[in-house]
């Protein structure tokens, strides 16, 4: 027999990170640097969990990278079922930074890419 | 730890999908096996943690109605949840009570219905299983895509290949058609791995365990309630390691191993006195194919790189140099979250009790080995035991 269905709702915290959402917009990927010790997060943080302060500046990350890793998903999970199949990967920029995207182009460990956004998500255009 | 801890009763229920019971039933199929294998009776157990993720089932907060159903009431004070590790953390748990000498007895039960949710809402439980605010929400990251991460980079440093993850699998089901607790049963090849649908590529359906329900049970106790219970053959928990990492995982740096694997086994071998070439038998948490390559090394069984040679080697199998996981591991015995980490110290007690019949492993020392791993190596235990 059927169960009674639980269907959750979620409101996420936006102002928190706006920078961050704000430079997706623009094709731009921002993150928090701890002022005190210089500790640079990604993703952005409030808080230094290193020297305890939370007084953190926003800046802006390089978009030349190497693309790490990669996977492409077929199978998608629910809230993503109506995309066509999309390719996460992990591209290390050259500021050192790891960050998760979806990869544009023809993946290939070790290959060159460039950085950007499609307004919504951190992009990784793989550089023939 | 400052009293000795032993396992002195082991149950574990039919894994599959199981709608033929709730949670309840299904948790009592294992807890009945373990009373009756220890020779035990609830009123002798002087606490009960109860293992679950439960996020996938009706009950999502499991505990209490599983503990009634189980003559349990007034005995379980405490759920644990370490994903994927859940049973292990449960286990922990326990071990800890009786060390710590707050309890002499003290049960562990992993449960997980899995299979009451669908397919596409599973997934999206198991995208979750990192870090819902940085990933899946603009990824849309599925949890067979956070292994292929490491597969793909792992192919690409060591020239491991889609062919040498398949033949975890085909090991998984060859030793699965001999328990007849397990999910599958049907014998699979090589060609039947690499055909089968692309979930999160190179990650294939048959590279991945399945969905599903089933429990587990262990009866731990205290060296002073072995001598007194008069109990055949204990067998001693000689080692815990626990670790964890990072949930944001790009933040790793580098996606070939583990680290919270190794620095649970080295934790694990340091306070066992033991090395990894003494562990004669192993569970490895081969949730997908590249899991258990990657396990090979992080449990330093080969040095990085080299998993997949020890596979093809057949190493790992029966009678070899250390056999892993002859109940067909998590890929075909099957992935019931909460009651995995159980099942394998169910496992390792049978072989080490000499009770595995047709997978029955020859020992020398005696030495066995859990590795199990919750999320992508956010959560890790490994434990060793002796008889
Ligand atoms: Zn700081």
């Amino acid at each position: 027999m059927d169960g009674i269905p639980l269907l959750f709702k979620y409101t996420v915290p936006d102002k928190l990170y706006e920078k961050f959402w704000e430079g997706l917009k623009k094709g731009e990927i921002y993150t928090t640097k701890c002022k005190k010790c210089g500790t640079l997060y990604y993703p952005p943080r409030k808080d230094c969990e290193k020297c305890m302060s939370s007084d953190m500046e926003w800046v802006k990350l390089s978009n030349e990278g190497i693309l790490m890793t990669y996977s492409i998903v077929k199978q998608k999970p629910q809230g993503f079922e109506n995309y066509s199949d999309y390719i996460v990967g992990i591209a290390r920029n050259s500021d050192g930074v790891n960050l998760m995207c979806w990869v544009k182009g023809e993946a290939k460990v070790g290959k060159k890419v460039r950085l950007t956004t499609d307004g919504q998500r951190v992009i990784c255009e793989v550089i023939e | 730890m400052n009293r000795k801890v032993a396992v002195i009763g082991v149950g574990n229920s039919k894994f599959g999908k199981r709608d033929d019971v709730t949670i309840k039933e299904l948790a009592w199929e294992s807890v009945k096996e373990a009373l009756e294998d220890s020779d035990l009776t609830q009123k002798d157990i002087d606490i009960t943690v109860i293992g679950s993720t439960a996020y996938r089932g009706t009950e999502i907060y499991p505990a209490p109605p599983v503990s009634e159903y189980c003559g349990l009431v007034g005995k379980s004070p405490i759920r644990v949840e370490a994903a994927c590790a859940t049973g292990s953390s449960a286990a922990f748990t326990a071990i800890n009570l009786i060390a710590s000498g707050l309890a002499d007895i003290v049960m562990a039960i992993g449960v997980d219905k899995m299979t009451e949710v669908d397919t596409s809402t599973s997934l999206a439980i198991g995208g979750r299983g990192g870090n819902y605010y940085w990933e899946f929400h603009m990824y849309g990251t599925t949890f067979p895509t956070y292994y292929a991460l490491y597969a793909t980079r792992h192919m690409a440093l060591f020239g491991t290949t889609e062919e040498d993850m398949a033949l975890a699998s085909v090991k998984a089901h060859k030793y699965a058609s001999l328990n007849e607790k397990a999910h599958f049963r049907n014998k699979i090849t090589v060609e039947d791995v690499l055909k089968s649908r692309v979930i999160s590529w190179p990650i294939k359906l048959l590279d991945s365990s399945p969905i599903s329900d089933g429990s587990a049970t262990v009866i731990f106790a205290s060296e002073e309630k072995v001598r007194e219970l008069k109990i055949d053959t204990p067998i001693w928990v000689k080692g815990v390691g626990y670790s964890s990492d990072t949930s944001y995982i790009a933040a790793r740096g580098e996606w070939v191993g583990l680290e919270a694997a190794r620095d649970a086994a080295a934790k694990a071998y340091k306070m066992a006195k033991i090395s990894p070439l003494d562990i004669e038998y192993a569970t490895v948490h081969d949730c997908f194919s590249i899991a258990e390559i990657m396990a090979y090394e992080d449990l330093g069984f080969v040095e990085k790189g080299k998993g997949a040679e020890l596979l093809r080697e057949g190493q790992t199998e029966k009678d070899g140099k250390v056999a892993v996981n002859l109940f067909g591991g998590l890929k075909a015995k099957g992935h019931p979250l909460g009651a995995t980490g159980l099942s394998m110290i169910y496992e390792v007690t049978k072989q080490l009790r000499e009770e595995a019949g047709p997978v029955q492993h020859s020992f020398k020392r005696y030495v066995a080995l859990t590795h199990n791993v919750g999320g992508t190596g956010h959560y890790a235990y490994v434990m060793i035991f002796n008889r």
